[in-house]
Parts: structure tokens; C-alpha cells; sequence
């Protein structure tokens, strides 16, 4: 899932200064199982934003909504009946939900409460690891299903590096040297030779190097 | 001086007069286990004029839901931490385990908590009598 974080509150304020009618809108997608964006979180930034108004002598009226998702047009249809009660919108959701609330909507003034970080797992209550760079062109066929891209420090396509030791990585010593693991499960599975075959340079354009990445789907498409 | 208590229903019973000699207006609010105490409702009790609130829940092992207490010490430090970014000092919300229907440990926490309100020194040492026995 898409990994987000709540923006610090003060930034959060900082945007909003000028209203006193606000809408903050949650996601039920990716953020909501992050406990970022969720109706919970919408609550929660809701009245923290309410608190740091009326402490600062400038009372502020706040909607709360969450939306199943807000990465697709027709979930972010019914804001446009929650629109006219306000003067900006505070989006829990990821990047993609703020981006396309500002192409659906450009005189909206939206803005977001939450900065997107990364494609990760929910490896323990509280504890989100990335586990995904969504560069585009996987080659986890090689690697036991173990991404080098997004879980390797240095990136590296024929690991290890050599600098790790006791199976931790030498940049960051908390972190697993996936390399290390890749080779012990390729061992066990007695495929090892496999990492006998050189990858090539890798072609970084799918990863977003031709600029905005777009995906259509012929059977699909009108 | 106005005191919130967000206080776990089977934690304990005290009532206001049990509290006499805390002055000043003292809400108890009381909840079906600690584990439903929201940060919200930490922050609600701010913004409706609280100086301070005070989160009381069963001793850990003896939450009729298992961790609803741990929960709330959970939910209590991500208060805390929201406090402090808009500029509350986070001392201003107290947390206790209190022992089951032990009055006088719930009483006297809250006398403790109180005192430290009032004087004003909100990194005053917090300790209750009973904590410093352990």
C-alpha cells in the first residue's frame, strides 16, 4: 500500500490561515490502513486544528469526510455538494487524491495533510517498511521475490556489495542486507547459479526518468 | 481551574465528592473500558476549557479487554504529541494506572496531578506515594 505520514500540524495551520470554513477529507484507501488519512485521522486533524484556532483567537469551522477513495473521479463526485459549505479543502489521501481534486476541481483551494513517502507493508502494529520502489520494470523473478531496487541502500542489480556483515547492511546497520537474504534463499532453494546471469544496466524510464508515466489499456479504454 | 478525567468505568467509581479536596470544576468522564478513550476526546476536553485531563485506567493485566488500557496509554502519547506541535505543553494530560476500585490510589493521583496544575510547574515530579513505594 501507499505509505503517508500527517504533515506537521503548524504547516497544516500555516496553508489554512486565511479560512474559517474548512473541510477535512479522509480516505478510506491506502492511508486509512496506514493510520494516516482515515476517518479516525480526519477526527483527530479535525479537532487538533479546531483546538490551535481557538487558542489563536481565530474560531474556525471544520467539516470532516471520508471518501472511499479519492483516486478515482467518480468516489470525489460528492464533493462537489460539500464545496459550497467551504472556503478549502484539507485531503488525507495520498498525493493522487490532492493532485486530482486540483484537476477536477481548479478553483478549489486544496492542500495536503499528509506527505506520501512509499509503497510499504504493515510488518508489525505501528511499524510501515518499504518494501516496493514502483520503478516500472520488475526483476523479483530473479531475486526469490525480494526487491534489491527498494530494499537494497545501493540499489543494486548483482548484490552483494560486499560491505555487509553478519547479514546487516553497512549503510544502515538496523536494516537487513537484502542481498544476503537473496542468496540464502536461493541457496535453500538450490537455484543459486541463477545469480550466475549478469543484469544489465537498468533502463530507469519506466520508473518515471521520461517524466509523468501514463498506463492505458487498449481492452479497456474508450 | 478546570480538570478533565477520562476514567475507565470498571477502573473505578469515585465521584465528585470523593474528590473534595480537589477545587475548582472537575468533570468525570467515563467510558465502557480505556480502550475507547480517543485522543479526540483528549482534545475536545482542551478545546471546551480544560486545563488539564487525566486519563485513569486499570492496572495493566486486569483489563476486562485485555489492552484496552495499553491503548490508552497508546492513544495518550499520540495526544501528547499533537498537543505539542500546537503549542499545549503535553504535561497538561496525565496518565495513571490505577488499581481496580482502589479509591484512595485514584484519589490521591488525581490530588497529585492537581497540585502540580496549580503551581503552575508542569515538569514537577509526578510521582505518587504509591509509585515511589515500587
Amino acid at each position: 500500500m501507499i505509505i503517508a505520514e500527517r504533515r506537521p500540524i503548524p504547516e497544516i495551520l500555516e496553508n489554512i490561515a486565511g479560512y474559517d470554513k474548512l473541510l477535512v477529507l479522509g480516505c478510506r484507501g491506502c492511508v486509512a490502513i496506514c493510520s494516516a488519512g482515515g476517518d479516525r485521522e480526519v477526527a483527530i486533524l479535525a479537532e487538533a486544528i479546531r483546538l490551535a484556532r481557538q487558542r489563536q483567537g481565530k474560531p474556525i469551522e471544520v467539516f470532516e469526510e471520508t471518501f472511499i477513495r479519492q483516486c478515482d473521479p467518480e468516489y470525489l463526485e460528492p464533493l462537489k455538494e460539500l464545496l459550497p459549505k467551504v472556503q478549502a479543502v484539507v485531503s488525507l489521501a495520498c498525493g493522487v487524491g490532492v493532485n486530482l481534486i486540483a484537476d477536477l476541481y481548479p478553483s478549489v483551494r486544496v492542500y495536503p495533510g499528509v506527505d506520501t513517502s512509499f509503497y510499504g507493508a504493515n510488518v508489525e502494529l505501528g511499524k510501515w517498511v518499504e518494501k516496493c520502489r514502483g520503478c516500472g520494470d520488475c526483476i523479483i523473478d530473479k531475486t526469490a521475490g525480494l526487491c534489491p531496487i527498494a530494499r537494497c541502500a545501493k540499489n543494486l542489480l548483482n548484490g552483494p556489495c560486499g560491505g555487509s556483515q553478519g547479514g546487516r547492511c553497512e549503510v544502515r546497520k538496523d536494516m537487513p542486507c537484502v542481498w544476503h537474504m537473496i542468496i540464502e534463499r536461493l541457496k535453500e532453494r538450490g537455484e543459486l547459479e541463477r545469480l550466475l546471469e549478469i543484469v544489465p544496466p537498468k533502463d530507469w524510464r519506466p520508473a518515471g526518468g521520461e517524466g509523468l508515466r501514463v498506463r492505458v489499456r487498449p481492452d479497456l479504454a474508450y | 481551574m478546570k480538570l478533565v478525567i477520562l476514567c475507565c468505568n470498571y477502573t473505578n467509581l469515585s465521584e465528585r465528592e470523593d474528590l473534595y479536596e480537589i477545587e475548582g470544576d472537575l468533570k468525570i468522564k467515563r467510558f465502557p473500558c480505556g480502550g475507547h478513550i480517543e485522543i479526540t476526546d483528549i482534545l475536545r476536553a482542551f478545546r471546551e476549557g480544560a486545563e488539564g485531563v487525566c486519563v485513569c485506567v486499570c492496572e495493566k493485566g486486569t483489563c476486562h479487554n485485555e489492552k484496552g488500557n495499553e491503548r490508552a496509554e497508546k492513544k495518550v502519547l499520540g495526544a501528547k504529541m499533537i498537543l505539542q506541535e500546537i503549542g499545549i505543553e503535553p504535561e497538561r494530560v496525565s496518565f495513571f494506572y490505577v488499581p481496580r476500585l482502589d479509591a484512595e490510589a485514584f484519589v490521591e493521583d488525581l490530588k497529585t496531578f492537581y497540585r502540580k496544575l496549580r503551581s503552575g510547574d508542569l515538569l514537577a515530579d509526578t510521582t505518587t506515594n504509591k509509585e515511589k513505594e515500587k
